[in-house]
C-alpha cells in the first residue's frame, strides 16, 4: 500500500494496546494505576508513530511524553496523596451522561468519517523524512519553533512561581 | 475503509476515552491525565493522515512535533496550579472547586 | 354686510387687547407691584370704548349683520373652521353690557384688591375673562362660541378660587368647573348633533339649513334640549345651579362681573342667538320656561333665609336668570334680552355695594351683625337702594319694566300658571331683598364696638363705579324699554328675533292691568319685609318655629347640596376608591410585580445551571459539540 504499508496485525497489536491502556487511565480507581497506564498508552502512541514513518515523532514522544510528562505527572500525585481509605464518588449522573456522550461523539465521528471522503490516499505521499524535518524546523518553521522555546521559558518561569511557597517575612 | 480510516478510528475512540476522563472523574490530576490522551489522539490523526496524504509541505508532522511540545508546557503549569492550589486547600476533588456557584 | 375696514380692526382688537394684558400681566405683573392694574386697565377700557363705536355701528346698520372671517383657526382635511366674527343688533347689546360692566369692574377691584398679594394675578385672570367673554359673544360659529363659553368657565374657576390657601375658596371653584362641565357635555353633544344635521357649526349655514327646513324635527328639539343643557350649567339653572351660590368665594368684583353680569348671561345669549332654532322646537321652549321657571322660585324661596349678604344677590342672580329663560322660553324674546340688559346692570351694582359695604365692615358678611349703616355709607346707601328697587322692579327703575315685560308676556301667551308662579316669585324677591336692605341699612348696628369704629365710605376709586352703574340701573328702561312690547329695544332687536309677534300694549287694558297687579305685589313685598324686620323683628322667628321644615329646607338650599354629595359625588368617589384599592393595587400591581417576580422565579430556576464546576460546563461544550456535528452532518447530507 502506498504511503508505508500497512501490516494490519502491527496495527491491531498497536491499536488494541493503546486503547486497552486508555481505558486503564480513565477507568482505575487508585490513581497510581491509571498514571502507570497512562506511561504505558503513550508508549503504545510512540509505536505507532514508528508504524507510520515518523520516527522522529515517535522518538520525540517517549522523551518527552514517557520521560517527562509522565514523571511530572507522578511527582503531583505522590505530593497531592489523598488520605487513604477516601474514594472517590465514582458512578454518579454525571458520569453516565459522560459516557452516553462520550460513546455518541465516538459513533458519530465515525459516522461522519465513514460517510465522507477523508480517506484518500495519494500514492505518491509519505510522511517527512528526518533530514526533511531537520531542514523543514530550520527553514520554515523557525519562527514558531523559536515562539515555542519562548512559551516553554514562560512555562518555566510560571511553575516556579507558582510553586514556590510562601516564605513567611519576619 | 482504507488504511487511514482504521488509524482514525483509532485517534477518535482514543479521543473520546479522553474526553470521557475529562468529564466524569473527580482527581483533578487524573483530569489533567485524561487530556493529555486526548491530545495523544490528535496527535495520532495528524501523524497518520501526514503519512498517508502527505504534501503541505510537512505541515502535519511539524504540527504534531509542535503540540507536543506544548502539551508539556501545559502539563507542566497546570499541575503547578494544582499544587499551589492543594496547598491551600488540601483536597484535589474538582467538586469542591465551587467558588463560582450562581 | 359692510365689513369695513375700521370695524375690523375694531372687533379684531376687541378680544385681542385684553389677552395681550393677560399675557403680559402675568409675566410682568410681578415686578409692577401695586401699579399691576396698569396696563391691563388700560386695555380694558379701550376694548370697552371699541365695544361701544361697535355697539354704534350696528346701531347705524341695524339690518346688516358685519361678518368677517379672519383667518383659519382648524384645517382638519376637508372640515375647516374659521376664526371669525359676527356682529348684529344682538352682538351690539350684548357688547355694551359686557364692555361697560366689565370695565367699571377693572376700576373697581383696583380699590378693593388693594394690598392683595395676588394682586397683579387678579387683573391678569380678569383680562384673560373678558378675551373669553368678547370672543363668546362676537363669534360666528358655535365651535368659537364654545371657546369663549370654555374660556370664561376657566376664568370662574382661576378667580373663584382666587384666594387658594382657603380650603372653601379651592372648593368651591372645582365646584363650578365640574358642574359648569356637566352642562358643557351637553351642550358638546348639542353640537355634534348640529354638526351630522347640517354638516357646519357656522351661525349663517345651520340656520339657513333650519330655515330651509332641512333639519328634522326630532332632531331638531334634541340640539335645542342639548345646547339649553349647556346653558343650564353655565346660567346656573335648576339642577345644575349649585355652583354660584358657592361661587361667592370669590372675590366681590370677580361675583359681580362673572357671576351677574356677563358669564352666566352666557347662556341666555346662546339661547337668544339660536333663536332660528328654537322657535322651530315647541317642546325646547316649553322646556326652557318651566325650567327657568321653577328655578325662578326655587331660588327665591332659599333666598329668604339666608344671612349672607352676597349668598342672597347669588340667589336672586338664579332667579333672575330664571325669570330670563322664562321670557325666552314664553316667547318673549326681546323681554329677555331687555332683561339680561338691565340686569346686567342692576345686579352687578348690588354686588359692587355689598362688597362696599363688606369693605366697611372689615370683611363681615352676615347681615345679622349689620345694621344702621345707612347713615355711615351715604352713597353705597343710595346706589344700594337703587339696585335694590330695580331688581324687584319698582316703576320707573329698569327692572320694572323689564321683569313686567316677562311676566305680561307670560299671561298674554297663555301660561296662566307660570304667570301666577312669576307673580310668586315677584312677591318673594321684593321680600328678600329688602330683608336684605333693612337688615344692613336700617336699625341699630349689630356688631362689636372694634368693627364699629372702622366702618366708613369706600374711597372714590369704589364709590364712583357704584354711580357709573347707578345711572343705567335706574334709568335704562326708560330710554329702551318705553313703551312695552314697543320700545327701541324691540325695534333694535327686531333683525334678530325676525317673525316675532308684536302685541300692541294698552296702557288701559289688559297690558296695564297686568303691570299694576305685577306693581301691588312689589310694593306688598317691600312692606311685608318692613313689618317683619323693623316694626316686629320677632316674627320671623315665630314663623321660622311654626314651619320647621318650611324653615330648614330653604336654609339647607333644599338640600340638594347633600344630595349632591351623596349620588354623584359619593358614587364616582367610592367607584375611584375600588379602582384604586381593588384594580390599581391588586390587578394592575400584580401584573407589574408579577412580571417581576417572574424574572426572579425563572432565574431561581435556572441557578441551579451554575455549579461551578468547570466539569459541568465542559460537559455541556461537549454535549452541545455533538449535537451540533449531528445537525450540520444531517444538513450537510441533505
Amino acid at each position: 500500500m502506498p504511503g508505508g504499508d500497512f501490516h494490519p496485525w502491527y496495527f491491531a497489536v498497536v491499536a488494541v494496546w493503546v486503547l486497552v491502556c486508555g481505558l486503564g487511565v480513565v477507568l482505575f480507581k487508585k490513581i497510581m494505576y491509571s498514571a502507570v497506564a497512562m506511561v504505558f498508552c503513550f508508549l503504545g502512541v510512540a509505536f505507532a508513530y514508528a508504524l507510520l514513518n515518523s520516527p522522529l515523532v515517535a522518538i520525540i514522544q517517549i522523551l518527552v511524553y514517557v520521560g517527562a510528562i509522565s514523571i511530572v505527572v507522578i511527582f503531583a500525585i505522590m505530593l497531592t496523596e489523598v488520605q487513604s481509605g477516601k474514594l472517590e464518588l465514582f458512578f454518579n449522573r454525571q458520569t453516565a451522561v459522560a459516557a452516553v456522550a462520550a460513546l455518541l461523539g465516538a459513533a458519530i465521528l465515525a459516522a461522519v468519517s465513514l460517510s465522507a471522503n477523508i480517506g484518500r490516499i495519494s500514492p505518491l505521499s509519505k510522511a517527512p523524512g528526518l533530514n526533511e524535518l531537520s531542514r523543514l524546523i530550520f527553514s520554515r518553521y523557525v519562527f514558531p519553533f523559536e515562539l515555542v522555546s519562548l512559551v516553554l521559558v514562560a512555562a518555566m518561569i510560571g511553575a516556579i512561581v507558582l510553586a514556590t511557597r510562601e516564605r513567611e517575612r519576619p | 475503509m482504507n488504511a487511514l480510516y482504521w488509524w482514525l478510528l483509532l485517534s477518535f475512540l482514543l479521543f473520546c476515552i479522553g474526553a470521557f476522563g475529562v468529564l466524569a472523574r473527580r482527581n483533578v490530576i487524573l483530569v489533567v491525565m485524561s487530556l493529555e490522551i486526548m491530545l495523544n489522539a490528535v496527535n495520532l490523526a495528524l501523524v497518520a493522515t501526514a503519512n498517508f496524504r502527505g504534501g503541505a509541505k510537512g505541515a502535519g508532522t511539524m504540527f504534531a512535533l509542535f503540540i507536543i511540545v506544548l502539551a508539556a508546557a501545559e502539563v507542566t503549569i497546570g499541575l503547578a496550579i494544582v499544587i499551589a492550589n492543594y496547598r491551600n486547600r488540601r483536597t484535589v476533588q474538582t467538586d469542591t472547586y465551587d467558588e463560582l456557584k450562581g | 354686510m359692510e365689513g369695513t375696514q375700521y370695524m375690523k380692526i375694531a372687533v379684531a382688537l376687541i378680544p385681542l387687547l385684553p389677552l395681550l394684558g393677560f399675557i403680559l400681566t402675568l409675566v410682568l405683573g410681578k415686578r409692577w407691584g401695586a401699579r399691576a392694574h396698569l396696563l391691563p386697565v388700560a386695555l380694558v377700557t379701550v376694548s370697552a370704548a371699541l365695544s361701544i363705536y361697535a355697539f354704534v355701528w350696528s346701531f347705524t346698520h341695524q339690518h346688516q349683520t358685519f361678518v368677517w372671517n379672519a383667518f383659519t383657526w382648524i384645517a382638519a382635511g376637508r372640515y375647516t373652521v374659521p376664526w371669525g366674527f359676527q356682529v348684529d343688533t344682538l352682538t351690539g347689546v350684548m357688547l355694551l353690557v359686557v364692555g361697560i360692566i366689565g370695565c367699571v369692574v377693572h376700576y373697581y377691584s383696583i380699590g378693593y384688591m388693594h394690598g392683595d398679594e395676588g394682586y397683579y394675578r387678579f387683573f391678569a385672570y380678569l383680562n384673560l375673562f373678558m378675551f373669553a367673554m368678547f370672543m363668546l359673544i362676537l363669534a360666528d360659529s358655535y365651535l368659537l362660541l364654545f371657546l369663549g363659553w370654555e374660556g370664561v368657565g376657566l376664568c370662574s374657576y382661576l378667580l373663584i378660587a382666587f384666594w387658594f390657601r382657603k380650603k372653601s375658596a379651592s372648593q368651591a371653584g372645582k365646584k363650578a368647573f365640574i358642574v359648569n362641565r356637566v352642562g358643557d357635555f351637553g351642550f358638546t353633544l348639542g353640537m355634534f348633533a348640529i354638526l351630522v344635521a347640517t354638516g357646519t357649526l357656522q351661525f349663517t349655514g345651520v340656520f339657513d339649513k333650519a330655515a330651509h327646513g332641512d333639519i328634522a324635527a326630532g332632531t331638531l328639539t334634541w340640539i335645542c334640549l342639548l345646547l339649553f343643557t349647556g346653558a343650564i350649567g353655565k346660567s346656573a339653572q335648576f339642577p345644575l345651579h349649585v355652583w354660584l351660590p358657592d361661587a361667592m368665594e370669590g372675590p366681590t368684583p370677580v361675583s359681580a362681573l362673572i357671576h351677574a353680569a356677563t358669564m352666566v348671561n352666557a347662556g341666555v345669549y346662546m339661547v337668544a342667538r339660536s333663536y332660528p332654532l328654537f322657535i322651530q322646537s315647541h317642546t325646547a321652549m316649553l322646556v326652557v320656561m318651566g325650567i327657568g321657571t321653577f328655578t325662578a322660585i326655587l331660588a327665591a324661596y332659599i333666598a329668604i333665609t339666608q344671612n349672607d349678604i352676597k349668598k342672597v344677590i347669588a340667589y336672586s342672580t338664579i332667579s333672575s336668570l330664571g325669570f330670563m329663560f322664562l321670557a325666552l322660553g314664553a316667547g318673549a324674546w326681546v323681554a329677555g334680552i331687555f332683561y339680561l340688559f338691565a340686569h346686567g346692570f342692576f345686579k352687578g351694582l348690588l354686588f359692587l355695594c355689598s362688597g362696599s359695604v363688606i369693605h366697611a365692615m372689615g370683611g363681615e358678611q352676615d347681615m345679622r351683625k349689620m345694621g344702621g349703616l345707612r347713615k355711615k355709607l351715604p352713597i353705597t346707601f343710595w346706589t344700594m337702594l337703587i339696585g335694590a328697587l330695580s331688581m324687584i322692579g319698582m316703576i320707573p327703575f329698569a327692572g320694572f319694566w323689564a321683569k313686567d315685560e316677562i311676566v305680561g308676556a307670560a299671561f298674554v301667551h297663555g301660561y296662566y300658571v307660570v304667570w301666577a308662579v312669576a307673580l310668586v316669585t315677584v312677591l318673594l324677591t321684593g321680600i328678600y331683598i329688602f330683608r336684605m336692605m333693612f337688615l344692613t341699612f336700617w336699625g341699630e348696628n349689630r356688631s362689636d364696638a372694634e368693627v364699629q369704629a372702622h366702618i366708613h365710605e369706600s374711597p372714590a376709586i369704589m364709590t364712583v363705579p357704584l354711580i357709573v352703574l347707578a345711572i343705567p340701573a335706574a334709568l335704562l328702561g326708560l330710554v329702551v324699554g318705553i313703551p312695552p312690547e314697543g320700545g327701541w329695544l324691540h325695534r333694535f332687536l327686531e333683525p334678530v328675533f325676525f317673525d316675532l309677534e308684536h302685541e300692541a300694549f294698552t296702557w288701559i287694558g289688559e297690558g296695564g292691568a297686568l303691570m299694576g297687579v305685577s306693581l301691588i305685589l312689589v310694593i306688598v313685598g317691600i312692606v311685608v319685609a318692613w313689618w317683619l324686620y323693623i316694626r316686629q323683628p320677632d316674627i320671623p322667628g315665630r314663623i321660622a318655629e311654626r314651619v320647621p321644615w318650611g324653615y330648614r329646607a330653604s336654609l339647607n338650599k333644599v338640600y340638594l347640596d347633600d344630595i349632591y354629595a351623596v349620588v354623584p359625588v359619593g358614587a364616582t368617589l367610592g367607584f375611584a376608591d375600588w379602582l384604586w384599592q381593588f384594580f390599581d393595587a391588586k390587578v394592575i400591581d400584580g401584573a407589574v410585580n408579577g412580571v417581576a417576580r417572574l424574572w426572579g422565579w425563572i432565574g431561581d430556576r435556572l441557578r441551579p445551571i451554575q455549579t461551578g464546576r468547570v466539569q459541568n460546563y465542559a460537559m455541556y461544550v461537549f454535549g452541545g459539540m455533538v449535537v451540533l456535528v449531528v445537525i450540520l452532518a444531517w444538513v450537510w447530507g441533505n
